[in-house]
């Protein structure tokens, strides 16, 4: 029907947790970690910056690039062992966290302000919902949509990449030389739930 | 700060500014000196992008900025311009319905008629 370009590969972030968190794009890798997925082959991009960086340039926010290039897979070469991925329902929402408004898909992480008192692995809602949109129908909050959640993980609680804050006045003989680590919060989206019984546009 | 830090970050840069201390101490100061002021400069350039593609999404519709917003305003919708921009670029249907919140609220366009289309762009 609709195609609504929902540019989200639902493909989970998983930054290979193992290792350093750098989501940089899920890199299409054969090995058969538990992580391999059947849309494995769906690029998302997902670097990783602050979240007031500003998304058109795809940044921190791994929701908001949408640049999903689906690569045709290759029928050769299958893994033997694949798992799975439970279907995800298709929705996004806009949200608003630490004074600023993110898109999130469901599978996907944001950075956001530190979140203070949450520690690792703790489950949040969050309540301030400005739009749900789905495959078929919008529903458009005024402000909020009323009962809509989102519910996530906090991942981790980090300082964000050090900006080195130098001021200079010329002839004054004036320079101060500050480095600065904003401190931040990753949280993985779970699900947006509540939304169903709120008016709605259909597209 | 010492040596090795000025030659790092002087990394790129051109000519004997990368690697003579003296010029690369000038040309990393002057360096940082402009990213802290264009880290404000980003957020007014980041704002005026969305607000062109906010318009130039809404005008497909045959609404201008300034009556789109206008209208959100009126209807009390929180949502703000980069989130709108994206919107605008990448959900088209839920940006269109936006647009025609805004136009019930606030119909200030006269001809509710997307722009007509010339040339080349007829085939599009």
């Amino acid at each position: 029907m609709a195609a609504l370009s929902l540019c989200s590969s639902l493909t989970p972030k998983f930054s290979h947790s193992q290792q350093n968190p750098t989501p940089i794009s899920s890199k299409f890798n054969l090995s058969s970690s538990s992580f391999l997925s059947h849309s494995l082959s769906s690029l998302t991009l997902n670097s990783r910056k602050p979240p007031h960086t500003l998304s058109f340039v795809p940044k921190s926010n791994g929701t908001d690039t949408e640049v999903a290039l689906a690569e045709p897979e290759n029928p050769e070469a299958q893994p033997v062992i694949e798992t799975v991925e439970p279907k995800r329902e298709e929705v996004f929402a806009v949200v608003m966290v630490g004074g600023r408004q993110y898109i999130v898909f469901p599978g996907r992480f944001i950075y956001t302000q530190r979140l203070k008192g949450a520690d690792v692995n703790d489950k949040i809602t969050l309540n301030k919902v400005l739009l749900v949109g789905t495959k078929t129908s919008t529903y458009i909050g005024k402000p909020i949509v009323p009962n809509a959640a989102v519910h996530a993980i906090v991942e981790e609680q980090t300082l964000d990449k050090k900006v080195i804050v130098f001021k200079y006045k010329k002839k004054k003989n004036y320079r101060r030389n500050i480095g600065h680590r904003q401190p931040i919060t990753r949280i993985r989206i779970t699900s947006i739930t509540g939304y169903q019984d709120s008016p709605f546009v259909t597209l | 700060m010492n040596k090795k830090e000025v030659f790092k970050l002087a990394k790129g840069f051109r000519g004997r500014a990368k690697n003579c201390i003296r010029i690369a101490r000038e040309r990393v100061e002057k360096a940082l000196q402009y990213s802290y002021r264009d880290r404000r400069n980003k957020k007014r350039d980041m704002r005026s992008l969305w607000i062109q593609r906010i318009n130039a999404g809404t005008r497909d519709h045959g609404v201008n900025y300034g009556n789109f917003m206008h209208g959100l305003m009126k209807e009390n919708i929180q949502l703000n311009r980069k989130v709108l921009s994206e919107l605008s670029m990448h959900e088209p249907y839920s940006f269109k319905a936006l647009v025609d919140v805004s136009r019930n609220a606030f119909p200030g366009n006269k001809a509710a008629i997307p722009p007509k289309k010339e040339g080349l762009a007829i085939l599009v």
